[in-house]
């Protein structure tokens, strides 16, 4: 319950966000780190943001069916990004018509493609039932403090909507429950590939990269990290 | 003689005289000894009886699942798919759906009672569905009587187990969870006296002996449940007077001990009823998924006549083997059954006429998917003993996807019967392997051409030299490097020769044999030349080149020699596969996985195995690369699989062939399927087949069934797409006449050309198309 108010402090604080324009740095760092060893060590390590009254910079969907805890989602400001990865490209021409100017999985500009978003509260019906619902069962799990359903029920998301950065973002924040550090930031990466022009959503990911870089002892990236999360804010 | 005949009488006769007395004594002893050995025997199978009986029965060997079938709103799932699925699942087609099993269709939709079935993250319920489809998607999920639904699961299918030694396997059913006159029927059938007799029936003995005697044979046994379950469950199987003594006398101890209901629960789970090649059946929970595919629950009285009919001779009445002799068993249990007023005539008529209603082969057969269960069996031995696979009941739980694995087979055995004709292709093997590169799970494995063969695993074992699968890497390595390398730079394609540290020559050659001049960078991926690629990976480093290599993922330590640059390393297809894993998912690494999880016996949590990603590349760098081998399927030596393929689907991929076309391979992805094939021969002979004419026939073929998602990987914040003039590689503007969009890493673009005044002559134009769409 905690955790639900410091991440909308989180994104209070830090506001709106971009990420830099510069190549990701890549990272080697992942220690094989048992599924079974999860420690809640969550609370026991609190983010630099101090808790703040929510604000509209994130949407706090209500879980439906007596669920403990609200569900966490973001607001896609500009274009909503499909749970599908759905195809962009015109098809067929290429190959038929003697122009060849790009690849139809290539086209540009790279805005992702699907439903228009009707703007306010209807943001968080971008989630689809499927991944809503499973999100929900994960969050349910994850108060109980089952670790390991919730990120298999996670997983279970994932595999539905591969390129829903708020799946990844969950897991990667069940990873860092789990003491997981380096999956959680690799898992943030991953989502943040997948959040372009979802300004609050990269923010939150980009703390959540900086908690696991503190954890992990890395201070100068953890600041790092911060400072992505603020800029563009 | 005679000296021996004197001497003879008088022990003889004080033999006779003294033997009569103290044979009586010693028969009174004997008979104590006797009495105190049989205590002594009873006691001690006493301790047999209970100890087995007491502790844990039998061992169970581990079973694997494939993944549940997930069905929500909008999935992309052909009914037709679906519908293999439930039949394989032991569903059976009805007009109403009444229970778990049950399924009923429609031109559009399917109504299904699903079983239930206990995961890692929590149990599903068995639940009456209704699906809708709308082309080849789910166009509504709801549960019938109760609205819409987001998401539900159907079971798993049951793919295969871990068999110990002795190869018994069962699956553990208990008394309440039997169908509607199973135990009648067995009692009626085999022992009818089960519930009033003491572990042995004297009147059953009786009426054994009677009837043995008239009919002049042996015909009847007149063992009760009670010693048939002691005979099978302690006792070897010789038939000799002190076994039967032994088998009655443990009999009547089991009765002593243990009620009648437990008594039948472990006959039932302890039966033979088939023999599936090195494995036997034992149980009636696991002789139903055999030979019906179907839950022991559901079975329906003709089946259950069926099965307890088998009781008697397992082979003889195998209804897959002998039909008509199992139908002809099957009839006479059933009127056993309205002989003795268990079911009514008219029930008895009715399940008569129904068939025999076996399932096709064991579904759940070790020998169906043998490629994938080696490749989990593999897995699980680095984690656990060989007992606790084969005695403990775990299950586990896989990413096999029975429908891509089906498609695949069929791929691999139908392309190959069309390239039959070619001189030689009927010694060609092969071996594929199917994941999905979004979650780096294997879906399929085929470690041969022929569907279901248990020997050679070649999709793990066969190492082959990769050739120009190669060749992706050393482009990322270049791309890696924008300020040295994009994709219009230009490269020779020229003869070189290197010479190497042990003095010999490499003089590499393009297929053609032709050399191209001056290429895009592009262009010498996606035509495979393989001049420009030596050259270009000299100017790299073969180190570099073997660098990017062990970051895609491949684990092997080969030698930095100029050779590598063509592919000379070789790869099994797996690791292959676990290499253009982090190609197709922007440069995220993925260690390829099989499992999912497992769980105890209990349906306890055990372990998982979780999705672990790791970046290697930068996004960029990864992007230009994929946009590279999407010009090899658009334009290059790939081209071809756009016979097969819409042209909606973009994929990308490599063809890869080795001296003498030893092997053909090809790998390819989606956006969420990618697949590599390899065809060649065990011998490591000539075949007729390049990677496009083998292994990318095989895979396109595979590709068109399956319809994968588009690959639309996300433009990466570094990468823009700048309009470039396609003939010179310089910027220029869209509207000019020979402008086409090329992606780059910011940064590293052409510097944007002047506007166009005077647009190029037509005809040069067209002359420029022809040659890039060649």
């Amino acid at each position: 319950m905690n955790k639900q108010w410091w991440l909308l402090a989180v994104l209070a604080v830090s506001g709106c966000a971009t990420v830099d324009r510069g190549a990701i740095p890549v990272v080697d760092a992942s220690a094989p780190v048992s599924e079974g060893g999860g420690r809640p060590s969550y609370q026991a390590n609190p983010p630099a943001a101090q808790p703040a009254a929510p604000t509209d910079s994130g949407v706090v969907v209500m879980v439906p069916q007596n669920a403990g805890a609200p569900l966490q989602t973001f607001p896609a400001p500009e274009q909503g990004l499909p749970v599908e990865p759905a195809p962009m490209s015109t098809p067929g021409q290429w190959g038929a018509s003697s122009q060849p100017p790009q690849m139809p999985g290539m086209t540009q500009p790279s805005g992702p493609s699907g439903v228009p978003s009707a703007g306010g509260l209807a943001e968080d019906e971008q989630l689809d039932g499927p991944v809503l619902a499973l999100l929900t069962t994960a969050q349910q799990q994850q108060s109980g403090g089952d670790l390991n359903g919730a990120a298999s029920s996670l997983e279970r998301a994932q595999r539905i909507a591969p390129r829903e950065p708020q799946v990844l973002y969950r897991l990667a924040e069940v990873r860092l429950a789990q003491g997981d550090v380096a999956q959680t930031e690799q898992l943030a990466r991953r989502a943040l590939s997948y959040a372009s022009g979802r300004p609050a959503l990269q923010a939150s990911l980009w703390n959540l990269i900086a908690q696991a870089r503190e954890r992990m002892g890395d201070a100068a990236g953890a600041a790092q990290a911060r400072e992505r999360a603020r800029v563009g804010a | 003689m005679s000296r021996s005949g004197g001497r003879s009488p008088r022990p003889r006769r004080k033999g006779s005289r003294g033997r009569f007395a103290p044979l009586w004594g010693w028969a009174l002893k004997l008979s104590l000894v006797g009495l105190v050995i049989l205590a002594g025997v009873a006691v001690y199978l006493d301790a047999v009886v209970q100890e087995k009986f007491s502790g844990k029965r039998w061992t169970v060997p581990a079973k694997v699942y494939a993944r549940p079938l997930e069905l929500f709103e909008g999935q992309k799932l052909d009914k037709d798919d679906f519908l293999t699925e439930l039949e394989a699942l032991g569903y059976r087609r009805e007009k109403a759906v009444s229970g778990p099993g049950d399924m009923s269709v429609a031109s559009n939709a399917v109504e299904l009672h699903t079983r239930g079935f206990q995961f890692y993250e929590g149990a599903e319920e068995a639940r009456h569905l209704r699906v809708r489809f709308a082309g080849d998607k789910v166009a509504g999920l709801s549960r019938v009587g109760a609205g819409d639904l987001a998401v539900a699961r159907l079971e798993p299918l049951l793919i295969g187990g871990l068999y110990p030694a002795h190869n018994e396997d069962r699956i553990l059913i208990q008394i309440d969870q039997v169908p509607p006159y199973l135990i009648e029927t067995l009692v009626a059938v085999e022992d009818r006296e089960f519930f009033d007799h003491f572990g042995v029936s004297p009147k059953s003995i009786a009426r054994a002996m009677w009837v043995n005697l008239t009919a002049g044979e042996l015909r009847q046994g007149g063992s009760t449940l009670t010693q048939q379950l002691v005979k099978n469950f302690y006792l070897t199987s010789d038939r000799t007077l002190v076994r039967k003594a032994t088998e009655a006398m443990m009999a009547v101890l089991l009765e002593l001990h243990y009620d009648k209901e437990e008594i039948l629960e472990a006959y039932l789970n302890e039966v033979f009823l088939g023999q599936d090649g090195r494995r036997a059946i034992h149980g009636f929970g696991l002789a139903s998924q055999y030979f019906f595919s179907q839950p022991l629950a559901e079975l329906k009285l003709h089946q259950v006549a069926l099965l307890v009919g088998m009781v008697k001779g397992p082979t003889y009445y195998n209804p897959r083997r002998h039909p008509e002799r199992a139908l002809e068993r099957r009839n006479l249990v059933i009127d056993v059954l309205a002989e003795q007023a268990i079911i009514t005539p008219e029930q008895a008529a009715a399940a008569k006429q129904r068939p025999l209603d076996v399932s096709r082969r064991g579904s759940m057969a070790d020998s169906s998917y043998p490629a994938f269960l080696d490749l989990v069996k593999r897995q699980l031995r680095q984690d656990y003993r060989e007992e606790d696979l084969t005695e403990e009941g775990l299950r586990i739980f896989t990413s096999f996807d029975p429908i891509a694995q089906s498609k695949a087979e069929r791929a691999m055995t139908e392309t190959l019967k069309r390239l039959g004709n070619r001189k030689g292709a009927e010694e060609v093997e092969g071996a594929m392997v199917v994941t999905n590169p979004e979650t780096g799970e294997v879906q399929a494995l085929l470690g041969s051409r022929q569907p279901g063969f248990a020997g050679f695993n070649r999709a793990l074992d066969a190492v082959r030299p990769i050739g120009s699968l190669i060749k992706p890497a050393i482009y990322l390595t270049a791309l890696e490097r924008p300020s040295q390398y994009t994709l219009t730079t230009v490269i020779e394609d020229e003869p070189l020769s290197v010479k190497g540290a042990d003095g010999q020559v490499w003089k590499p050659q393009n297929y053609d044999r032709q050399a191209h001049g001056d290429v895009y960078l592009y262009q010498a991926l996606a035509n495979s030349y393989n001049l420009s690629t030596a050259r270009l990976g000299l100017e790299l480093g073969v180190p570099n080149v073997l660098k990017t290599l062990q970051r895609l993922g491949v684990e092997r330590d080969w030698p930095a020699y100029p050779s590598m640059l063509l592919g000379a390393g070789a790869l099994t297809p797996v690791e292959v596969a676990g290499m253009y894993q982090t190609l197709a998912n922007g440069g995220f690494n993925t260690p390829l996985r099989a499992i999912r999880s497992v769980l105890d016996a209990e349906g306890e949590p055990l372990k998982r195995y979780p999705f672990r990603i790791e970046q290697r590349f930068d996004p960029g760098a990864i992007y230009l690369t994929q946009y590279g081998m999407q010009r090899v399927m658009r334009e290059g030596t790939g081209r071809s699989a756009y016979n097969q393929l819409p042209a909606s689907l973009a994929v990308a991929g490599k063809t890869g062939t080795t001296n003498d076309s030893r092997d053909s391979w090809f790998a390819g992805f989606s956006q969420d399927l990618l697949a590599v094939v390899w065809l060649g021969r065990d011998d490591n002979g000539k075949t007729p087949l390049t990677g496009a004419t083998g292994a990318l026939q095989v895979w396109a073929d595979f590709m068109r069934r399956a319809d994968p998602l588009p690959l639309d990987p996300p433009v990466p914040d570094n990468v823009h797409y700048v309009w470039v003039d396609a003939r010179t590689g310089q910027g220029t503007d869209s509207n000019c006449p020979d402008a086409v969009q090329m992606p780059y890493i910011r940064g590293s673009e052409p510097p944007p050309g002047p506007g166009c005044g005077l647009s190029a002559p037509a005809e040069s134009v067209m002359d420029w198309v022809r040659g890039w769409l060649q």
